[in-house]
């Protein structure tokens, strides 16, 4: 079952509604079996496999905590990482090379999110910045709940314990981010698929321009795709009085690449800069220069690797950790240039936003490309052959579909003016000013009006959109 | 140095921040934290805790500087190691 399906969206009212009229002690409960239902939905194997690291964790946590000695704690937790980190290794790995006696294992969904959980509880009782859960069944919500079990946003299960039980439901909050996100999907997201999969599925057989194309139309799909997917899962936490943390932040926008990496998937990168960077850095803190590009790069790479053990992950690693490391070794030099020269600031500050931007985009088409040599190939011939531009273009409009394309990057200039201007804060100002009777009258017109649209969408295409990118991982 | 007071510890560590952060017009608070600091992100703030090292020669484990919160943290931890090793 997916998020945008005709069973999804019947269901999950109905999920909401029962929810509403559970006692509060029994809402936790609720949400794990709720949650466990929509895993098993999927596959029950691989709900026994949470249920089992579940259990592993929260027994590795109490042993960890109550030890008594430092030692031990340190051995158990260490045991514990390696058991989890493998789990997902063994994941990882099975994903690209077929082991012939363990026949068809596929990944189970959410796997790289929920380890990621569990590691971090196991390091955060460790380091004593959390206690031991007392509770199983808190501990268990907080790593199956099914908004965020599709594909994050990682939020660490000693955050999400603290909203237990969730006495308040979010529902004016949750319906209309829960809704933004499903729109964002449909009317953006799908209609530059079309485009993206033909470029990349054509790769050596295409002009300059639709290269070219290609190109600057992936980023866009896949910022605006996963970013839906966080928006529903936000939105549906809040249906269930759940707060998750936030994953992107306008994040090209960004005038630099460490800022780009401020912005984008940010429960990941935060995730892996406590777990991953600082205890890097702090081993290598004596080692000038050199230790500051290994932690960047090892921490780079880990972001790549997370997504899978391909050589295009290890080439979107190497590009980006690349140039992480030049950012970081010239940015106190570039501030103090730039203090120098204050009337450079400004065309300073664009000079770098078009030159991250380029520089992610280029390590997104490694993270793309079926292969190694069609990424190469894409990036040197995008600005070959650009002359017959209008007969390129066509081709592209052709296969695409003009109207789905133009959909989507008309939809896509009004999300980034939407995002900048933010005009659901002003609404929130003038709703504010008006009687209560109207605004909860205009909520629920709004929402029967876009609820009825969605369902029209979902019935006439049989509930058959496009997957979510990131919900392989 | 195991007679530095609170405030003096403030006082100290207001200097390494203006300077680590290129921030002259800095002001500490116990509760500030990263979020709220321009520049103050995971590159500097292991320079600030290097800084911090250096300057009272004392030594952080990461489990100590990953459970930090805020300044005022950062100022006892540092009082406390200091009290332990004068």
């Amino acid at each position: 079952m997916t998020f945008i399906s005709f069973e999804f969206l019947v269901g999950l009212p109905l999920a909401v509604a029962l929810y509403q009229l559970c006692p509060v002690r029994m809402r936790v409960l609720f949400l794990v079996l709720l949650s466990y239902a929509f895993y098993c939905s999927w596959s029950m194997k691989a709900a026994v496999a949470l249920a089992a690291t579940t259990i592993l964790t929260f027994v590795a946590g109490k042993l960890i905590g109550h030890s008594g000695s430092k030692h031990r704690a340190g051995i158990t937790s260490l045991v514990a990482v390696v058991i989890l980190s493998g789990y997902l290794i063994f994941f990882k790995i099975v994903a690209v090379t077929p082991i012939p006696r363990l026949g068809r294992l596929i990944m189970p969904l959410g796997v790289s999110y929920y380890t990621f959980k569990l590691l971090s509880y196991v390091i955060d009782v460790y380091w004593g910045t959390i206690e031991p859960r007392p509770s199983f069944l808190s501990f268990a919500a907080s790593i199956v709940f099914f908004p965020q079990i599709v594909a994050g946003p990682i939020q660490r299960p000693a955050d999400f314990i603290r909203q237990l039980p969730p006495i308040q439901t979010r529902l004016s909050q949750g319906t209309p981010r829960l809704v933004w996100g499903i729109a964002k999907k449909i009317f953006i997201a799908d209609k530059l698929a079309p485009a993206v999969i033909y470029v990349f599925g054509h790769t050596k057989g295409l002009h300059g321009s639709e290269l070219l194309a290609g190109f600057y139309l992936f980023p866009l799909q896949l910022y605006v795709d996963f970013s839906a997917l966080t928006d529903i899962a936000i939105g549906m936490g809040l249906l269930f009085g759940i707060e998750g943390p936030e994953n992107f932040n306008r994040p090209f926008t960004a005038s630099s690449i460490s800022e780009f990496w401020r912005r984008w998937h940010m429960s990941l990168t935060r995730w892996l800069t406590d777990y991953v960077f600082i205890p890097l850095r702090m081993a290598t803190r004596t080692g000038g220069t050199a230790g500051l590009a290994f932690s960047i790069t090892v921490n780079m790479m880990a972001i790549a690797l997370w997504h899978g053990l391909t050589w295009g992950c290890v080439m979107f690693g190497l590009v980006n950790a690349g140039c992480l490391v030049v950012d970081a070794l010239t940015a106190r030099g570039r501030t103090r240039f730039f203090k120098a020269h204050p009337r450079l600031d400004g065309p300073g500050s664009w000079l770098g936003w078009l030159l991250t931007f380029h520089l992610v985009f280029i390590g997104l088409v490694f993270f793309r490309a079926q292969t190694l040599s069609d990424a190469a190939w894409l990036l040197s011939h995008s600005l070959r052959g650009l002359s017959p531009v209008r007969s390129g273009l066509s081709h592209l409009m052709a296969a695409a579909g003009a109207h789905s394309l133009t959909q989507g990057l008309v939809g896509y200039v009004a999300l980034e003016l939407a995002e900048r201007y933010r005009p659901d804060n002003w609404w929130r100002r003038v709703e504010s000013a008006l009687p209560l009777w109207v605004q909860w009258s205009v909520r629920v017109a709004m929402t029967v009006v876009v609820a009825i649209g969605l369902f029209a969408l979902t019935v006439r295409s049989g509930g058959q959109q496009m997957p979510f990118l990131y919900q392989v991982f | 140095m195991s007679d530095v007071s609170r405030t003096e510890m403030m006082e100290t560590l207001t200097g390494i921040f203006r300077e680590v952060l290129d921030n002259p017009s800095l002001v500490l608070r116990d509760d500030l934290t990263a979020a709220e600091v321009n520049n103050w992100d995971s590159l500097n703030h292991i320079d600030l805790i290097v800084a911090v090292e250096r300057r009272f020669k004392v030594r952080f484990t990461t489990r100590e500087v990953s459970s930090l919160k805020n300044v005022g943290e950062l100022a006892g931890l540092t009082l406390k190691k200091l009290a332990a090793h004068p």
